[in-house]
């Protein structure tokens, strides 16, 4: 029978191990390191085993050579753990049995010392919905791309527009990270639309956290509030938001109230997949209102009338203008 | 300064703010106490904001977070290895002081570096070697890959025509021989692990083996 701390030393050298590797799961060795205070202890050791032998790296490198210039084939051509059971070798068949039980406890122990690959969803034409495993959901709009990494799927980036329809799980916490905003959500429903360095975050349920170097401190969105941040004007504005409008754009619809027109054209590319040049002088103008979206050039046409501006060019390169007076 | 603040907002600094929570609990975790959890992550903080424009700035989020942990992890080493050697320095001293029996003082020869500092540091280097050659040879030719050559783990596979985890496992091995090598001649009684050896000494050690 194996010692716990034998055990405990094989988890060690385990983690100890696979921390030399990109994807490593840090926040499982976390818990790893918190279930049991031997835990650290039996890694301090192991780590510092390795940093001795790399210290005294020039005195050993001729010594581990010399004998290392062993047919390989015998034991590599049977795989893992075969070097374990060799007769020729007397004293090692004594623990053979502790050396098996060794390599079945830790692979039951701990099965998994990586996070898995990022998954990278885009979309073009049409959104998409994403099942997370705990139930979660999110509905990537057109034109967009979603990352999600982390074994608990709790770190995603985004570019362009999503809903997320968020379970709560007290033990993990989501992170989005949408142009140069970190949005942590604690279990909610919120819509994020982030194009350059433009973020709108709407609240519709719960609450989130917004983060970003250029905020003073974090700011707390609560239900039915919305973020505006500009990174590149160096701006970020909170006001109401109606929870009818967040993510209407998924049944066909924007609302917008006060938005800058550089804005609403971004998401017409999006959305509606229509084109439309705006001068710069226009950029900043504000628009409030809806737009049907089912029809980019329909809905571009009825922007320019509330707006008062003159739609010139032709599908696929429509300019708006200030029309002459 | 705001322009530098800005630039680093996907670098280092950004990151290391972003995850400073899950940091401080993983150097709790890993240190023991949360003051010198907090004492590292300044020093990190330091380190990252030191260099402007960081390394990575533009490298995926997860990467730069696993940098990040990388780095803490490194720290909390280093502290442990200075500790351990002060102590061990301090170790010797009283050994010496007392007329208590000092490590092979047949070994006490070069006068240039202090005796008990060379006296330890010669004996690790044997024990790594008879532990290293006492490995099986799966084992040892991986940490020999690993350590000596430097090669990467998927590298090692490739060369030793086994799986990752195969290399995972010879190479796991290895270290934990080693330790238990080290452990077996006293080399971690000074060390800043939380009384493991002690804990465990009392027990036969079924691997040792020699």
């Amino acid at each position: 029978m194996k010692s716990a701390d034998d055990q405990i030393l094989d988890e060690a050298a385990r983690w100890h191990i696979a921390s030399g590797d990109d994807a490593m799961d840090w926040d499982a060795f976390t818990q790893w390191l918190e279930a049991d205070p031997r835990h650290a202890a039996a890694y301090d050791e192991v780590a510092l085993t390795d940093g001795l032998l790399q210290e005294h790296r020039a005195d050993l490198d001729a010594v581990a050579e010399s004998s290392a210039e062993l047919p390989a084939g015998a034991e590599d051509s049977s795989g893992e753990g075969a070097d374990i059971i060799r007769p020729a070798f007397g004293k090692r068949l004594r623990w053979a049995g502790f050396a098996i039980a060794a390599t079945l406890a830790a692979v039951l122990a701990i099965p998994q010392f990586m996070v898995p690959a990022a998954q990278v969803y885009e979309t073009t034409g049409a959104a998409r919905e994403i099942a997370l495993e705990d139930g979660s959901t999110i509905m990537l709009a057109p034109r967009s791309s979603l990352t999600v990494e982390g074994r608990h799927q709790d770190q995603m980036a985004l570019s362009g527009g999503a809903l997320f329809d968020i379970r709560h799980d007290p033990d993990r916490q989501l992170t989005i990270s949408a142009g140069g905003l970190q949005i942590s959500d604690i279990g909610t429903r919120f819509d994020v639309q982030a194009q350059d360095k433009r973020v709108r975050v709407s609240v519709v349920e719960g609450k989130v956290e917004v983060r970003s170097d250029s905020l003073a401190a974090p700011v707390r969105l609560a239900a039915g509030k919305g973020l505006s941040y500009d990174a590149a004007a160096g701006t970020a504005a909170v006001a109401p938001v109606r929870a009818e409008d967040v993510g209407a754009w998924r049944s066909g619809r924007l609302s917008y109230d006060d938005a800058p027109l550089a804005l609403v054209a971004a998401d017409l590319r999006r959305y509606a997949g229509v084109e439309v040049a705006v001068p710069d002088a226009l950029r900043g103008r504000r628009f409030s209102g809806t737009l049907v979206i089912s029809d980019g050039d329909a809905a571009l046409r009825d922007l320019a009338q509330v707006m008062g501006l003159r739609l010139s060019g032709s599908a696929g390169a429509w300019r708006l203008e200030q029309p002459a007076r | 300064m705001e322009s530098e603040e800005y630039g680093d907002a996907n670098g280092l600094a950004g990151l290391l703010d972003m995850h400073r929570a899950d940091l401080l609990r993983f150097l709790t975790a890993r240190c023991g106490s949360p003051d010198e959890a907090e004492d590292i992550v300044q020093e990190m903080w330091i380190k990252v904001s030191g260099q402007a424009g960081g390394p990575i700035t533009n490298g995926p989020i997860a990467n730069g977070r696993a940098y990040l942990f990388r780095m803490a992890n490194n720290l909390v080493l280093d502290r442990a290895r200075g500790r351990r050697r002060s102590m061990q320095r301090e170790r010797n001293w009283l050994e010496a002081e007392g007329g208590g029996v000092a490590h092979m003082p047949e070994d006490r020869t070069d006068p240039g570096e202090p005796a008990d500092e060379i006296i330890s540091r010669e004996q690790e280097a044997q024990v790594l070697r008879d532990a290293i050659a006492a490995l099986p040879e799966g084992a040892q030719r991986a940490l020999r890959l690993y350590r000596f050559e430097e090669m990467g783990q998927k590298e090692i596979a490739e060369v030793m025509g086994i799986s990752r985890s195969g290399v995972e496992k010879h190479l796991a091995l290895a270290m934990k021989r080693l330790r238990e090598a080290l452990v077996g001649c006293g080399a971690f009684d000074a060390a800043a692990s939380m009384g493991y050896g002690e804990r465990s000494g009392g027990k036969p050690r079924m691997e040792q083996g020699q």
